[in-house]
């Protein structure tokens, strides 16, 4: 199943190229890249927010949902197939959820900001960001745990060493006769 | 301790650089070859990697421009940080393993040289090449500019050394780099990077203890005084809004694996096994050194907001004033160390590669084999290049300011567009050819060139790099796609199956 996840790469990227293209070619919001603060130069303010999402917002939210499809097939992808076995698979599928859940909850609390003008902080900051600072860090881990757990499981298995042992006696030899 | 600030600020410096300079003589016995000078002969244990790898991460942007960009447009720029998990968890799924693999096996020096093996296309190793010295040039330029203006804002405030110009800074900061590049090539860098990599950290966690003081609430203090002036600064996408904060992340975040400074060091380590602990602790260390980008910003936003700071006259003068208002003498000491840390790990990583794509990429592409005396020439190139850096950041401090800022346009957003899919993809996907190669590294090339010479400014925050690295993913795996498989060499067959 997975010996054609480079199909689903490509289908994602020029997805996301076409979501470009149409937030690039959406109605234009006045600043939406930013204004300048009226008191203090240097600073840059976002203003209204409920605005600068009208015409995009769920094309963004696409286009970054997209993104963490396409960090995971990556990861898929740097797997050799022979590993990419269900329990593989399977931790790959959770840590796409993970993150999409995350992405989800802080998208989803800056919408409900923006309606009510109200948030609870965590640990320092307001809620959608704390999803942000703390979830976005945090949302990899599970990818990272993967590599390093799962290191002679799906990495560089013992038989992997053994493969790649052997092949650098035949290059010695080969550089030997030569 | 307060009257002797300027002068323990110094002094940090100042023991900082010995320190370099020593490390650049212990690391020139142990360099025989031109081997030892650009990958460090594989010999390096995993702490040794992971410090280089993280501190060659950040560099000096991230001790002043990081901070600077949080002042100036809030949590957009947070977008740059937070990636770095699944930055690192990226590449090295994609890229640690095969590029060790191929670079041992084909003896390789460089990462034109993985390239090369990979695709059996000099053309490939060529652009590979070509791309890595402009991206370094713009990028080292940057670097020496911003150390030199440092250190002359450091003894401005001493009485002694109050009149040195910046360009006697430039020849300071330049010749300590030399000095331990040239000595000591790539092991006297990461031997420094380790150093770097510890103070950074260092500074990182200290800093946010700081920060955390200033406000008798916290950073909750500090981040409802934004809220109340501007909500959207302190919301998940900052003022710079959605599309410039994901657009930094798919930049910044599958970028990290195109950065050729960084994957090069993936070449360098003893043992394969060590991935699996090189990558959480490279991860760690990259944390605690962030916390200072966003601590300070954060603060200083609020600080300026809440009438504690008058407003800053640059936003880069963020981490300055932070220092000499809140900081501690010792810390402040300990901070600029780290900021130079910071500036010279990024520069000996794009000395040394820019240096390999000279004497030996461009060489190979062209006429088939490197120079003569790799080892020799390695050195004289080393110190050439600097030069050329620093004279372009003299340039374009004094006379104009587009040459650097055209060659800064390939800095890491060209590298992530151009080096990502022909490494990152090509060395986990047999199907990748030669044609797909040449068109998404000159298409990442041309886009980032055009909208930088015209000025365009896409809608919504959508930056040029996006729209490049978006395009050459499309195109690499495309192009590949409807182009004749390629045969591969035997040898590689087998990598990219393992």
């Amino acid at each position: 199943m997975t010996k054609h996840v480079i199909y689903c790469i490509f289908a994602v990227c020029v997805s996301m190229g076409l979501l470009l293209l149409m937030i690039g070619m959406a109605d234009s919001v006045p600043n939406a890249g930013g204004q300048p603060h009226a008191e203090h130069p240097g600073m840059v303010i976002g203003a209204d927010g409920a605005a600068r999402l009208a015409h995009i917002g769920s094309l963004a939210f696409m286009f970054n949902s997209l993104l963490l499809t396409l960090v995971v097939g990556l990861c898929v992808l740097g797997v050799s197939e022979r590993y990419r076995s269900r329990k593989f698979l399977a931790g790959m599928g959770g840590s796409w959820l993970f993150m999409l859940m995350i992405w989800w909850m802080m998208f989803s609390t800056h919408q409900e900001f923006l309606l009510t003008g109200e948030t609870d902080y965590f640990m320092g900051f307001p809620v959608p960001t704390a999803w942000q600072m703390y979830g976005t860090w945090l949302g990899a881990i599970p990818l990272i745990v993967m590599y390093s757990y799962g290191f002679r499981t799906f990495i560089y298995t013992r038989e992997d060493e053994a493969e790649f042992d052997a092949l650098l006696e035949q290059a010695a030899r080969n550089s030997q006769q030569n | 301790m307060e009257a002797y600030r300027q002068e323990i600020i110094v002094g940090s410096v100042v023991i900082y650089m010995l320190f370099c300079v020593a490390t650049g003589l212990w690391a020139m016995r142990r360099t025989r070859d031109s081997s030892d000078f650009f990958v460090a002969g594989r010999g390096l244990g995993p702490i040794v990697i992971a410090l280089a790898l993280f501190s060659s991460t950040l560099s000096g942007f991230g001790f002043v421009g990081g901070p600077g960009l949080v002042y100036s447009i809030g949590v957009s720029s947070f977008w740059m940080v937070v990636i770095s998990s699944t930055g690192y968890a990226v590449g090295f799924f994609l890229v640690a393993k095969r590029i060790r693999m191929i670079a041992e096996l084909r003896d390789c020096l460089s990462l034109p040289d993985v390239v090369a093996a990979r695709y059996g296309s000099d053309a490939v190793r060529f652009l590979i090449a070509l791309t890595i010295v402009l991206g370094v040039m713009g990028y080292l330029a940057t670097q020496i500019l911003a150390m030199a203006v440092v250190m002359q804002a450091i003894l401005s405030g001493t009485e002694t050394f109050a009149n040195v110009g910046l360009v006697s800074c430039v020849v300071i900061s330049s010749a300590v780099l030399i000095f331990y590049c040239v000595t000591g090539g790539i092991i006297a860098s990461v031997y420094t990077d380790v150093v770097q990599g510890f103070i950074m950290m260092s500074a990182g966690s200290l800093i946010l203890m700081t920060a955390v003081s200033v406000f008798d609430g916290g950073m909750q203090e500090a981040t409802a005084i934004i809220l109340a002036d501007d909500s959207e600064a302190i919301m998940p996408f900052g003022s710079a809004g959605v599309m410039a904060s994901l657009g930094w992340f798919f930049v910044f975040g599958l970028g990290l694996a195109g950065q050729p400074h960084l994957i090069t060091k993936m070449m360098m380590n003893k043992k394969m096994s060590d991935n699996r602990s090189i990558l959480p602790m490279s991860l760690f260390g990259y944390v605690m050194a962030a916390l200072l980008w966003i601590s300070i910003g954060i603060v200083m936003r609020a600080a300026v907001i809440d009438g504690i700071v008058e407003p800053l006259a640059l936003p880069d003068d963020a981490a300055s004033t932070f220092l000499s208002i809140f900081a501690n003498p010792l810390l402040a000491g300990v901070v600029f160390a780290g900021l130079f840390a910071a500036i010279m790990s990024t520069s000996d990583a794009f000395l040394n590669i820019g240096t390999a794509a000279i004497i030996h990429d461009i060489p190979t592409a062209l006429r088939g084999r490197s120079v003569e005396n790799e080892l020799l020439w390695a050195r004289v190139v080393t110190v050439l290049l600097a030069i050329v850096a620093a004279g372009f950041a003299l340039y374009s401090h004094y006379a104009d300011a587009t040459l650097v800022a055209l060659l800064g346009a390939f800095g890491w957003g060209t590298f992530a567009a151009s080096i990502f899919p022909v490494v990152a993809v090509g060395l986990n996907w047999r199907g990748a050819t030669v044609a797909g190669a040449v068109t998404a590294i000159s298409a990442a090339l041309l886009i980032n060139f055009v909208v930088q010479l015209s000025s365009i400014v896409p809608p919504y925050g959508i930056s040029g790099p996006l729209v490049a690295f978006v395009t050459s993913m499309i195109l690499f795996i495309g192009v590949s796609l409807i182009t004749k498989q390629p045969e591969l060499a035997p040898d590689i067959e087998d990598v990219l199956r393992i």
